[in-house]
């Protein structure tokens, strides 16, 4: 072969690339162009359910008469939003607007500059004080002291139960104390078909120990505990306590007694009729319903506290929220659209389509969630625990910290290598080096 | 002579064209990644904020980070058991299907297959077999009137069994090229020592491993290297748990930089970590040449 063979292959097959990637970068821009109309991009999460809903959402702001037209996309998929989030950032190449962000990191992509201050529109704190409690509404200022998120929606941790197995172990009071809790454990932890070998245990947990897992044991039960608290005060840690210690000493004895197995699992067991209670969301509800065997029954209650234990019951919110992005040029219009996504109307469609609850105050008062509420009772009680839940600190180090809470978790609890003080101490003093490390100028 | 020099430039442009794919590729994904590295090292960047300065405090925290240390310390626990366990399984497998048996050929494809299939599934699929209450490894336990083995979720024995499931994936790379090591060995050395009247064990001992020397060279550094860039197993199968005991290093390196997004700092531990590698393999070289 000679260079005059190779020439007009390789002119050719550059000339077919550049038109290629010239045509892909232009579609979007050509498009707004050809029809003239302004359009802003709008993420949503991958999960079915809230694709059905934005797009439900989408369609019906397209047909009214508003300044910009919106094009729906879920978020590309990956191990998390927040990845995805932080490349697009990184990239250049966010939406206008994005409903799943969550407020655990909203410090990083705040420090990068990658959102617009909420708090610049004149009706922002009017407009949200009108849905959301004042107490609450504090949470989700970034540590500047300005909003960057707009509240949209809570799943509150509580305790889902299997109605039938608690009615055979003879449990008529649900558990609200540890003591109460225990006690149900070692009546719903059974070998049913006596082969020796226990098949029926009062739950589950992943034990990977993975920082976000902690949410659904070691969080919830934290806050709920503490009354409410976070592991920050301010700049201060102060999950070191007593609520801490009687959390990791609760779990220790429940793997200890066998009553939660150290293991995994495939499959929801909890529909497999082999756990009692799984610790969850409101989003389990549909999942449950359609896989549930015939004759299954079960509720939710709220997460147990310590035997002294006074007070309002709070639990970890796993809030989701909405930001809108500073690489947006129409900041203005899509503040208008971030409102219609938050609006009366819009959280009767995420009820209905997600079973998933608006952080909204007066949800059980307004007529128009009635008939919702009367369909499902048993969101009723997400909907009377949402004003008591507590999401997560604004910190830059948080993953690491639950990550060094996550590893004393397993000593502590699952292997019994230490005693809950030593062992929360420990997770203290590792979180207090994470942010020297992370903060020394 | 001016024709030659055409040709030998026409040659040379298209070499170079041929070349080009593997150049690019080369750049964009090894050089510059290792150049950049070295840059990262001195800085704290945690992708979208800008790159700050940070000097030598990278090596300074590297240097008191006992979790990376421990995860140096369980890559060589795995290297430890998965070498040897790799080497001699291999080494059987290969001795046997060097024999005249049925479905030689049968075997020879069965044995490479993990190799080829991706590494997550595999973890996967293991990972359903090691269940402490529902894998099937427990259920056969059970079966014969053995006790459970918590195979993934004891601090003790995650390590083992994700070595044991590494050598089933592996072990058929290692098998091919043993059996082109056994089939090199000259006839005559066999037909000798059976005029001589050696057994199979002392043909074995005194024919076959010696003849097989630079073959266990080089499957002692391919192992070596495939195992401290251990990652895929203990990130599907165990997150690095129970109690830090499947942590490798690689683990622990990807966590500072994609969970935790400490790019300088992972790309400190990382090339650490590489020097480590190195002087292992040189270490390795030097003990084998010298035998």
């Amino acid at each position: 072969m000679t260079r005059s063979d190779l020439f007009y292959p390789i002119i050719l097959a550059v000339i077919i690339t550049g038109l290629s990637v010239s045509c892909s970068r232009d579609e979007g821009a050509s498009q707004g162009a050809r029809s003239g109309i302004t359009t802003i991009t709008y993420w949503c999460s991958s999960n079915p359910n809230e694709i059905a809903l934005a797009k439900e959402l989408v369609a019906d702001w397209n047909k009214g008469d508003h300044a910009v037209q919106v094009k729906l996309q879920p978020i590309p998929a990956s191990q998390s939003s927040e990845e995805v989030l932080l490349a697009a950032i990184a990239g250049g190449t966010t939406p206008d607007i994005c409903s799943n962000m969550w407020p655990g990191a909203m410090d990083e992509f705040i420090n990068a500059g990658g959102l617009v201050r909420l708090d610049q529109f004149p009706d922002f704190m009017e407009y949200n004080l009108q849905r959301v409690p004042e107490s609450l509404m504090g949470t989700f200022a970034a540590s500047d002291g300005h909003y960057y998120q707009l509240p949209w929606k809570t799943n509150p941790v509580m305790i889902m139960y299997n109605k039938k197995m608690f009615r055979e172990a003879g449990i008529a009071v649900l558990p609200k104390t540890y003591s109460e809790l225990l006690a149900a454990g070692s009546k719903l932890t059974l070998d049913r078909d006596g082969d020796g070998q226990i098949d029926q245990w009062l739950g589950f947990r992943n034990i990977k120990p993975i920082w976000w897992q902690r949410f659904f044991d070691y969080y919830a039960f934290y806050i709920a505990a503490s009354g409410g608290q976070t592991l920050f005060d301010g700049d201060d840690l102060i999950f070191e306590n007593d609520a801490s210690v009687e959390v990791f000493d609760l779990f220790r004895q429940i793997y200890k007694r066998g009553y939660f197995p150290i293991t995994e699992f495939s499959g929801d067991q909890f529909v497999g009729e082999k756990l009692a209670i799984s610790i969850t969301g409101p989003y389990s509800i549909s999942s449950v319903d359609r896989f549930k065997p015939a004759g299954f029954e079960y509720d939710f209650f709220p997460i147990p506290v310590p035997d002294d234990y006074q007070g309002d019951l709070y639990t970890y919110g796993d809030h989701k929220n909405i930001a809108i992005f500073s690489t947006t040029e129409y900041p203005q219009e899509t503040w208008e659209f971030a409102k219609y996504l938050i609006s009366r109307q819009a959280d009767l469609r995420l009820l209905e389509t997600s079973n998933q609850i608006p952080i909204r105050k007066d949800l059980l008062l307004d007529s128009l969630y009635a008939q919702y509420f009367t369909e499902h009772p048993m969101m009723i009680k997400f909907a009377e625990q949402a004003i008591f839940t507590r999401g997560v600190d604004g910190a830059a180090e948080l993953k690491e910290i639950f990550d060094a809470i996550s590893q004393e978790w397993e000593a502590c609890a699952l292997f019994d290598a230490r005693t809950p003080t030593e062992s929360i101490h420990r997770a203290a003093e590792r979180a207090k080096v994470i942010i020297a490390w992370n903060r020394a100028e | 002579m001016k024709s030659i020099m055409a040709s030998m430039r026409g040659e040379g442009f298209t070499g170079a064209v041929m070349s080009l794919p593997y150049i690019i590729f080369f750049s964009v994904f090894i050089a510059f990644p290792i150049g950049f590295s070295f840059v990262l090292m001195f800085h704290k960047w945690n992708i979208i904020t800008p790159m700050e300065w940070v000097g030598m405090r990278n090596f300074g925290r590297l240097f008191h980070d006992a979790q990376f240390f421990k995860a140096i310390l369980n890559t060589l626990t795995f290297l430890v058991i998965h070498i040897p366990l790799q080497i001699i399984i291999a080494l059987l497998l290969a001795v046997g299907l060097n024999q005249k048996i049925r479905l030689r050929g049968l075997f020879r494809s069965l044995y490479f297959m993990p190799v080829i299939v991706s590494g997550v599934v595999i973890t996967i699929m293991w990972r359903q077999l090691f269940g402490f209450e529902t894998g099937l490894l427990n259920m056969l336990l059970l079966k014969l009137g053995l006790a459970k083995i918590p195979w993934i979720n004891h601090p003790s024995y995650a390590m083992p069994s994700i070595a044991i499931m590494a050598t089933w994936k592996n072990v058929g790379l290692y098998v091919v090229l043993f059996l082109v090591g056994l089939q090199n060995i000259p006839r005559f050395l066999y037909e000798a020592a059976d005029i001589d009247g050696a057994g199979p064990i002392q043909k074995f001992w005194y024919i076959t491993l010696p003849a097989l020397n630079n073959t266990m060279v080089l499957v002692i550094i391919l192992s070596t290297i495939g195992g401290f860039s251990l990652f895929i197993e203990p990130f599907v199968m165990t997150g690095g748990g129970p109690m830090n005991s499947t942590l490798s290093a690689m683990l622990y390196i990807y966590n500072q930089a994609f969970y935790f997004g400490h790019m300088g700092y992972s790309a400190t531990l990382g090339i650490f970590f590489a020097g480590i590698v190195l002087l292992v393999i040189l270490v390795q070289k030097k003990i084998v040449e010298q035998d």
